[in-house]
């Protein structure tokens, strides 16, 4: 597995740090600033993928990588690998227009998978709410709320390149649970049938959606709540 | 989340919805069924709403029970899908058809119009939807809603 280390063209080394989709704690943040400080780091740039960007000469890299992980940060894997995910703030405390805990899965998802080796760079976008901040029609593999604890999922998509690609529905109004489920199927779906180098879009347009089509208990409706109503409906109380 | 249920005063909409059910002929007879009546229905998503805390119900709006043929009048029921005006929320994009506020919406809606209405995310618009169904009950919305304006 790659890691974030990229040598730039002013001789400086990048070192890509990954925290819980993008969020800090004002420890984490103190604390990096305080290793920057004392690595004669050049400058911290904020990514697209929710990471931080360090620009620090060569000779400093091994401090600064070593006083990551008592605060929790690491450096993000890099080449044909799941990637940091990118969550919106989606949740009951830092978005008010969130439906669902996007944020939580997000992190969920990227403490399972990031890092996991697949054929080519595999990029996932969560999102709290149908606006999409974070882009997951754009992703290989994007969730997007659509009510409380329910997500559609996207999968194929690509937001970068000169052929952006919008990825395709794989399910609609699942869990979270199911969410992870369906991310283990793609994954395995993925690595089974792309070929090397081949990104998750190109691979369904050679195979065809239908080799993606996850098993029916993995689609099933969550019928939880709308099984309780259909019972407290036919029974006593309310009405008239 | 962006709404939750206590922001809805799920109690005027009970009080519109009792309203109706005391002009009804069945009302507290032996042919009361409220799970195959609009208003029943919407009675019980209230009350369900209320039990579990749940502003979304997934799955409710597929049991809406669509052979009530009882008849209904726009006077009967206008003062309730008014009072759904005045509780939705705008959610807009994150309008759900299995929230409380759009299920007692549908429900009453599907007392009177031939087709239920996407709520477009205002009442102007909703009116001119209503509108083109139903002029009569979108005057009444007017004046019911002008009521609360005023």
């Amino acid at each position: 597995m790659g890691e974030g280390y990229f040598k730039q063209r002013n001789g400086l080394i990048a070192v890509d740090i990954m925290a819980a989709c993008g969020v800090m704690t004002p420890e984490q943040w103190a604390g990096l600033g305080q290793a920057a400080r004392e690595n004669n780091v050049f400058r911290l740039k904020m990514t697209a993928r929710q990471t931080v960007v360090v620009l620090l000469p060569e000779e400093n890299v091994e401090k600064l990588v070593a006083a990551l992980e008592p605060l929790g940060l690491k450096v993000a894997p890099f080449g044909k690998v799941v990637r940091p995910v990118k969550a919106c703030p989606g949740n009951q405390d830092l978005c008010p227009r969130a439906i669902a805990d996007a944020l939580g899965l997000g992190i969920a998802i990227q403490e399972k998978c990031v890092g996991q080796e697949v054929p080519k760079d595999f990029k996932i976008a969560v999102a709290g709410c149908p606006r999409g901040c974070t882009e997951p029609q754009c992703a290989d593999f994007g969730a997007r709320a659509s009510g409380q604890n329910r997500f559609d999922v996207f999968i194929g998509g690509r937001g970068s390149t000169v052929k952006p690609v919008h990825g395709v529905p794989l399910a609609r109004k699942v869990t979270a649970g199911q969410v992870m489920q369906l991310l283990d199927f793609v994954l395995e779906r993925y690595r089974n049938l792309a070929q090397p180098h081949e990104r998750l879009c190109q691979t369904l347009a050679r195979v065809g959606e239908n080799q993606f089509q996850p098993p029916a208990e993995l689609l099933a409706a969550p019928e939880e709540e709308a099984s309780e109503f259909a019972r407290f409906l036919q029974g006593g109380g309310g009405g008239n | 989340m962006a709404v939750k249920v206590e922001e809805i005063n799920l109690a005027a909409l009970e009080t519109q919805l009792d309203r109706i059910c005391q002009g009804c002929d069945l009302y507290n007879s032996a042919g009361c069924n409220p799970s195959q009546c609009l208003v029943g229905f919407a009675r019980k998503v209230l009350s369900f709403a209320a039990q579990k805390k749940l502003l979304d119900i997934p799955g409710a709006s597929r049991l809406l029970p669509a052979q009530d043929f009882k008849p209904y009048y726009p006077e009967q029921v206008a003062g309730a899908i008014a009072e759904t005006c005045r509780q939705c929320r705008q959610c807009r994009d994150n309008h759900s058809p299995d929230c409380v506020v759009a299920l007692v919406r549908t429900a009453l809606e599907s007392a009177l119009l031939q087709e239920t209405i996407d709520y477009p995310g205002s009442t102007f618009l909703y009116l001119a939807r209503v509108k083109e169904q139903h002029p009569r009950l979108a005057s009444l919305l007017a004046r019911e809603l002008q009521k609360a304006d005023s």
